[in-house]
């Protein structure tokens, strides 16, 4: 099945670059990795047909913000010897992997014992712009508008704990 | 439909009023102090607005519009109505905060604003997504007011610890709802409690595993037992007004959200029914011994926190009992918040520059030289202590009781003896302020009216709160 095959090569893919993103000392490496995953994780949306998602993951995350990413780093100029030395880094990383590993053991029990659900496929227009866009402003009207006081709260933000302040005395 | 927008007025007042004060940031014609008294005054406004809104029972705000995502209950109402109030007074004793510390702009007051919007989107909604975005405007907004002060160290520390802990938190919310959408095809409150209904809560595993991530995302915010270790260090690093805040506005919003979701369906209580009643216990009992332990107020205070938590949590267990659903939650929250802001405003402008005075023993012979404060203190902490006739009995009363009426006997034994134990560390800081000499003099500390004057208002409303009745 080309499908499984797929979705197997996507979902490991997504974790693997998940996994170089925390272990690569490196940022420039970091963010080459973390790319794999969203491009993964662009995959693993068209694999569920959601067509728009598909697009705008690679255009918007992997292109969009990867690329302010690297640009930042880059502007940054780090050299291989101003990077921290992490001597505690492999201990911190066993012991988070013991610590999650329970979770993922309930993960995987949870999934097992997940009961037999029918499976149909998609209508036609499913995860079309026309489609996403009808969805979004006749039911998940609150979400989309909340979501831009979030992002405001975050403009605000960026600009409090980044930006030049002046003292008031 | 006139209706509605009254209902929903509060929160459009406060979003506007945060928007309007981040472009009034730019402007240099805006002082701050301007800035703060807007803020106060849209706190104040739309309090009055909450309260004069009309309600009985749930009521879908613009149901065909907005299709059915947020709806207000006489619950969400009260809960509105203790964030707007922790607001207004977070507000006052930053006025009186940063006479002395010399860190604050325009934006405070926006995300102040911001933070509260994000809270009473989360009182109202009744869906996992705008229940995660809610969340999230309240976190992020509460993430930057921890680290405003980019000098101080342990700011940055806690805003740090802070921010990747509640990642971890929002990422388990996340998976929570996707487990649960898995399940029941919904994200909505009413079809997830439809689904439970119909099919039973142990059915499938998927509603079990995503309602068990959403509430581990909820147990942290909250700081219960297992997730209470950031508490202590965030509180510590964040500014004294602000730590008021997330002590009582946060949690309220917290405990609304938490109290909806489970009262989607009494199939989906009584499932974790058993698991609250040990996370109750232990938040209580780790709470105290961790309380006991501190030199550093603001440290014993958000350890006394935990234990709140933990009576708040008791409240959730009965749930079931109460006819109006979480009344005894919103009573609870109302009383802990007048105590706690009441000492964090008293605190506000008793430390002094950069916090220089936070210890008991900075306290030492307070009544001597400041009666009036030092009575104020002995209110509130009597009130958390749960002394009558103070609002905190009250409340812890109305808690116990209504876990009698459930018969969780063990749970009310339990929580009376914790009452008995957290005197402990509360009657500690009266000894030190009644009965010892005063080692430095507190005369110049107290730099602006407004700081007394609202802390007078809530020794008020310690007593006023407790007053007020409710059904049980």
């Amino acid at each position: 099945m080309l499908v499984d095959l797929l979705f197997t090569c996507f979902a490991v893919f997504s974790v693997l670059g998940a996994l170089g993103l925390i272990i690569f000392r490196h940022p420039m490496n970091g963010a080459m990795s973390f790319l794999v995953t969203l491009v993964s994780l662009a995959g693993l949306y068209a694999l569920l047909s959601a067509k728009l998602l598909f697009a705008l993951q690679l255009i918007v995350y992997a292109g969009a913000i990867m690329s302010l990413v690297v640009f930042v780093i880059m502007f940054l100029n780090i050299q291989p010897d101003q990077l921290p030395a992490e001597k505690t880094k492999v201990t911190y990383l066993v012991a988070g992997g013991v610590a999650v590993t329970p979770v993922a053991f309930f993960l995987l029990k949870v999934i097992n014992r997940l009961p037999n659900m029918p499976v149909s496929f998609a209508d036609e227009g499913f995860g079309g712009v026309k489609e996403v866009g009808l969805i979004f402003f006749r039911e998940w009207l609150v979400p989309f508008e909340i979501v831009s006081i979030l992002l405001l709260t975050a403009l605000v933000g960026a600009v409090v704990l980044a930006g030049k302040r002046e003292k008031n005395k | 439909m006139t209706n509605d927008f009254m209902l929903l007025f509060p929160v459009i007042l406060v979003s506007l009023g945060a928007i309007g004060l981040m472009l009034a940031a730019t402007s240099r014609c805006v002082q701050i102090e301007q800035a703060a008294w807007a803020c106060g005054g849209l706190f104040g406004f739309a309090f009055l607005v909450q309260l004069a809104a009309t309600l009985t029972g749930d009521q879908a705000l613009y149901s065909s519009l907005f299709n059915d995502i947020l709806v207000v209950s006489p619950f969400s109402k009260a809960a509105s109505l203790v964030i707007l109030g922790c607001g207004l007074f977070t507000v006052c004793s930053s006025l009186s905060y940063f006479k002395k510390n010399n860190f604050s702009s325009t934006e405070y007051y926006s995300l102040l604003l911001f933070a509260a919007s994000g809270m009473l989107l989360l009182t109202m909604t009744r869906e996992l997504i705008s229940t995660f975005i809610a969340l999230e405007i309240m976190s992020l907004a509460i993430y930057i007011l921890v680290g405003y002060d980019r000098d101080n160290v342990l700011s940055t520390e806690a805003v740090m610890k802070y921010l990747i802990l509640g990642a971890f938190a929002g990422a388990f919310l996340t998976m929570g709802s996707a487990f649960v959408y898995g399940a029941a095809g919904s994200t909505k409150f009413a079809l997830i409690g439809n689904f439970v209904a119909t099919t039973g809560f142990l059915s499938n595993p998927a509603i079990l595993a995503g309602s068990f991530f959403i509430l581990v995302a909820f147990l942290f915010k909250a700081a219960a037992f297992p997730f209470h270790a950031w508490v202590l260090d965030v509180y510590d690093g964040a500014s004294m007004p602000i730590t008021g805040f997330m002590a009582t506005a946060l949690k309220t919003a917290i405990f609304a959200v938490f109290a909806n979701f489970l009262l989607a369906d009494s199939g989906l209580q009584q499932g974790w029914v058993t698991f609250l009643f040990y996370i109750a216990i232990l938040s209580m009992f780790m709470g105290n011994f961790i309380a006991i332990g501190q030199n550093s107020l603001k440290r014993m205070l958000a350890a006394s926190g935990i234990v709140h938590s933990g009576y708040l949590l008791i409240g959730l267990v009965a749930l079931g009992s109460q006819p109006v659903p979480g009344s005894v939650v919103a009573f609870y929250l109302a009383a802990y918040a007048a105590g706690t802001l009441g000492i964090f405003s008293a605190l506000s402008y008793l430390s002094g520059k950069g916090e220089q005075w936070k210890n008991f023993d900075d306290f030492k012979g307070l009544a001597k030289t400041k009666p009036y404060t030092a009575f104020a203190i002995s209110i509130f902490l009597l009130s958390m202590a749960g002394i009558p006739p103070t609002a905190g009995f009250m409340g812890k009363l109305y808690i116990i009781l209504a876990a009698i009426q459930t018969g969780q006997i063990t749970l009310a034994v339990l929580g009376i003896v914790s009452s008995i134990v957290a005197m402990w560390y509360y009657l500690r800081l009266i000894v030190t302020m009644y009965f010892h000499a005063p080692e430095r003099s507190f005369a110049e500390e107290c730099p602006s009216r407004i700081g007394t004057v609202s802390t007078l208002v809530l020794v008020l409303c310690v007593f006023a709160i407790s007053l007020y009745p409710i059904a049980l």
